[in-house]
């Protein structure tokens, strides 16, 4: 408990129901307050059905791998090797259908095979060899960013890309849905049904919650846990394709950053709807705060610095309101 | 209420107590926690606190030690009316804390850990232990600390870190010291000691709250005793007044009767399980034994004779060093708990709240952890059933009377007693070949108790083998048909039958274990 929690003391019960509130939907609360300011302050630019489609296709990548990155931290783990992984996996996608000329739908279940197998790679790290996930996932990341520039040998692979290629991430296929914008509802949707609705889900739950007594209660922690880096890696090697096909390129480094935005994504939305738990919907609501306060910042020109102020602040204030109110609201 | 009844002692003390509560109440979220108790404390005073788990005692030390603020009532310390409001202001206004998972640095000496959290003498700006220790000496030497001050406290007994307690508090110059359960971990023969050094601290005029679920003690102990019950202070004990039928009385609000030993009464079936020769370095040393169908067996000793290692090697939760297992007749070697589980095991580990609950999960979710297979919809679509789940649970909230709202009520906010009955819940849709429980009723009220003994015996009844294993003194001659009894990592004794009493396994507990190697059946 903090010296702040304990110096604000006698709530009145209505005080503390708020705070209870506050704690658990502060963040969609936040999230609707900025989206109702933009659309007040940017009548004409914010609130048309062509900006929200733009910013929703924008955050599907950072939403589809801070998704994989749920999984991770739900069965009590960090994988900070996504970053990494994506942009190896948009530099090989790219050599496999420029260079070696292999069919798009074979090269793109090549890299997601990849990613499954670093998942696979981190979580034997973590659960055999017992290595700290910080420290297993970020020398793996390391690894993989070696063998990116590898690869490609620094530099960047631009020329000859197909247009079948970029119609993977600018197509609209659907109902004239942006491709990104299906791939992400398809893969949140689809990870949300495995976490809450099925029986292996109350297993990775189960293993976040409590590993010992997940382990005495019959579930086999180790098997959840490589689940968990497995999906968290297929889910990076598909931010990786998409991304790759949206720039045209594969360059090293590519995806870096959507390491930050993931971390920022999943904590946000720990602090969405349940009391400091991860999962696949809070991270969602992440996703969209952090996607929306760009974007109307875009929109009013503020300069880039000021975008990854906002990114920090944002998480730090709303993960902080969160433990707050609960502490507050627990006395 | 019996507030107010004939007080003993000197009437002076009584005049002016050191602390006064009065109708003392806590609300958390919608669950009023202390409807409203009141109680007071003489100096010098062993004033005993008993109630059933979920009474409200917790939350009322948790507002003592100004950890929680209560919503309605008044606190008087030394006639002054106080508001606690942070642990530094309990201390300040001479109230100490001992809690049953003791305060302790494992790293540090003695003297540091005594001077843990208490400002300290320096000199020229820094702290000057040579001083310090000149002024603990003495109080170490008085509450009996025979470990040097400046070793380390690695490798001390509970009791010897709980006398480090007493002396933390002590150097604080406490004038209450409150106890909680402070014999839950203790030696009979440690037990003594603490018993010495309350009542010395007693007549040295510091008074002691000594909250305990064991009646003797509280017995032995205390001049008056308050009782709680739902939140309440229902009754304050003291002189004629003060004995166990009204103890038990008052605790259970006179719903439940003490149990009727019923064992040996039951037919025993085949043998389901055997263990020869079962080893895992250093806590279990070669532990045979067979487990038949219909019984309840009790493995008895003392706390460290191996007992809960023996049943992790059962359950698969360790790899057994040597010795064979065997299951209804074929080998049995589990390579993890998910395999014993599947062999037809079930475990409910000693820690409820570390080893066996998901604390902020719900009921449903915690009773269906281990019923994956039963709240699915089937091989081809793995979705949850959760009406399935759901019914599952309202199920086992009937059967076993759990007393929550509903079945999506986390686990966190149950009572020990009821929280317990969630573990052993969660188990019983399984209908196991062999049901583990180790300490069943620990931290857990008279009346959860007796309905998880009804309980225990029931499964026993309908073909289950159970095997118990308890420190409780009265626990395994009340439930067990049989009682194999562990020193130091072997059974040294099995007892069936009439021989089986309290008696008879402490002694057997106490044994030298070689001695009594020849004596045991292999």
């Amino acid at each position: 408990m903090s010296d702040v929690a304990i110096s604000a003391r006698r709530l009145s019960p209505g005080a503390k129901a708020a705070l209870g509130i506050f704690a658990r939907y502060g963040t969609i609360i936040g999230l609707l307050a900025m989206v109702v300011t933009f659309s007040i302050l940017s009548p004409a630019a914010f609130p048309t059905l062509g900006n929200f489609t733009n910013v929703l296709n924008q955050a599907s990548l950072a939403m589809i791998i801070a998704g994989g990155l749920t999984l991770a931290v739900v069965v009590g783990e960090l994988d900070l090797s996504i970053g990494f992984a994506a942009s190896l996996h948009g530099i090989l996608i790219t050599g496999l259908v420029v260079h070696d000329k292999l069919p798009i739908p074979l090269a793109v279940v090549i890299v997601i095979a990849l990613g499954a197998v670093i998942g696979l790679v981190n979580g034997f790290i973590v659960t055999k060899v017992k290595v700290n996930s910080v420290i297993a996932t970020l020398g793996v990341g390391t690894i993989l960013t070696g063998l990116a520039f590898a690869y490609s040998a620094g530099v960047p692979i631009v020329a000859g890309v197909p247009e079948a290629f970029l119609q993977l991430s600018l197509g609209r296929w659907l109902f004239g849905i942006p491709n990104n914008i299906i791939a992400m509802i398809v893969v949140l949707g689809g990870l949300w049904l495995l976490v809450e609705r099925t029986p292996l889900g109350q297993e990775i739950q189960a293993v976040g919650g409590n590993a010992v007594a997940a382990r005495l209660a019959g579930v086999n922690v180790d098997r959840i846990k490589i689940l968990g880096f497995v999906i968290s890696g297929m889910c990076a090697a598909l931010t990786g394709i998409l991304l790759a096909s949206r720039l045209g390129s594969g360059t090293a480094s590519a995806a870096d950053s959507y390491l930050l935005t993931a971390f920022a994504a999943v904590f946000l939305g720990s602090a969405t709807l349940r009391d400091g738990e991860f999962h696949v919907l809070g991270t969602l609501v992440g996703a969209l705060i952090i996607a929306f306060g760009f974007n109307g910042l875009n929109i009013f020109g503020a300069p880039t610095f000021s975008q990854y102020v906002l990114q920090g602040a944002i998480l730090i204030i709303a993960v902080g309101m969160a433990s707050l109110g609960r502490s507050l609201a627990e006395r | 209420m019996t507030r107010g009844a004939p007080q003993p002692g000197n009437a002076d003390e009584m005049a002016t107590p050191f602390l006064v509560a009065r109708d003392v109440a806590k609300a958390f979220g919608g669950t009023q926690a202390l409807k409203g108790v009141s109680l007071d404390i003489a100096p010098g005073e062993i004033h005993g606190l008993v109630g059933a788990n979920g009474a409200g005692k917790s939350t009322f030390i948790r507002i003592l030690a100004g950890l929680n603020h209560p919503d309605a009532g008044r606190l008087e310390l030394d006639g002054h009316s106080q508001e606690i409001g942070t642990p530094q202001r309990a201390t300040e206004l001479g109230m100490s804390f001992i809690h049953q998972e003791l305060a302790f640095v494992p790293g540090m000496t003695v003297l540091q850990n005594i001077m843990l959290g208490v400002p300290k003498k320096t000199r020229f700006g820094l702290t000057d232990w040579r001083a310090i220790a000149r002024d603990v000496t003495p109080i170490a030497r008085r509450v009996g600390i025979s470990a040097p001050l400046n070793a380390g406290v690695k490798g001390l007994s509970t009791a010897e870190i709980w006398l480090i307690n007493i002396c933390r508090a002590l150097v604080r110059k406490a004038r209450l010291i409150v106890m909680d359960e402070p014999t839950a971990s203790l030696a009979a023969s440690e037990a003594e000691r603490l018993f010495a050094i309350v009542r010395d601290l007693s007549a040295s005029g510091v008074a002691v709250l000594y909250i305990s679920h064991r009646l003797d003690e509280i017995l032995s102990l205390c001049t008056r005793v308050s009782v709680f019950r739902d939140g309440r202070s229902v009754a304050e004990l003291a002189g004629d007044a003060l004995n166990r039928p009204a103890l038990v009385e008052a605790i259970v609000g006179g719903a439940i009767r003490d149990t009727q030993r019923t064992g040996a009464t039951r037919q025993r079936g085949d043998v389901v399980m055997e263990a020869k020769t079962l080893a895992r370095a250093p806590n279990v040393r070669g532990v045979s034994l067979q487990l038949h169908a219909g019984e309840v067996l009790g493995i008895g000793g003392l706390v460290g004779a191996g007992r809960t290692e023996l049943a992790r090697l059962l359950f698969g939760a360790d790899r057994p060093d040597s010795g064979e297992m065997t299951l209804m007749g074929r080998p049995y070697a589990p390579a993890s708990p998910a395999a014993a589980v599947r062999a037809g095991l079930g475990l409910v580990p000693e820690e409820r709240r570390a080893e066996a609950l998901f604390l902020s999960k719900s009921i449903a979710f915690n009773l269906g952890i281990a019923n994956l297979d039963k709240i699915a919809f089937g091989r081809y679509l793995p979705l949850m059933n959760r009406s399935a789940r759901t019914s599952m649970a309202g199920e086992t909230i009937r059967s076993l009377s759990i007393k929550a709202r509903s079945a999506s009520t986390p686990v966190g906010r149950l009572s020990g007693g009821n929280q317990q009955k969630v573990a052993i819940g969660r188990w019983l849709q399984r209908t196991p070949k062999v049901l583990i429980l180790d300490e069943p009723t620990r931290g857990v009220d008279i009346g959860a108790r007796a309905e998880i003994h009804r309980l225990i015996r029931q499964q026993a009844e309908s073909g289950m083998a159970v095997l118990v294993i308890s420190s409780e003194p009265d626990e395994l001659p009340d439930l067990c048909d049989r009682v194999l009894v562990m020193a130091e990592g072997r059974i040294v004794r099995e007892l069936t039958g009439q021989a089986v009493s309290r008696k008879a396994i402490v002694e057997a507990s106490y044994v030298e274990p070689e001695a009594l190697m020849e004596d045991h059946p292999a």
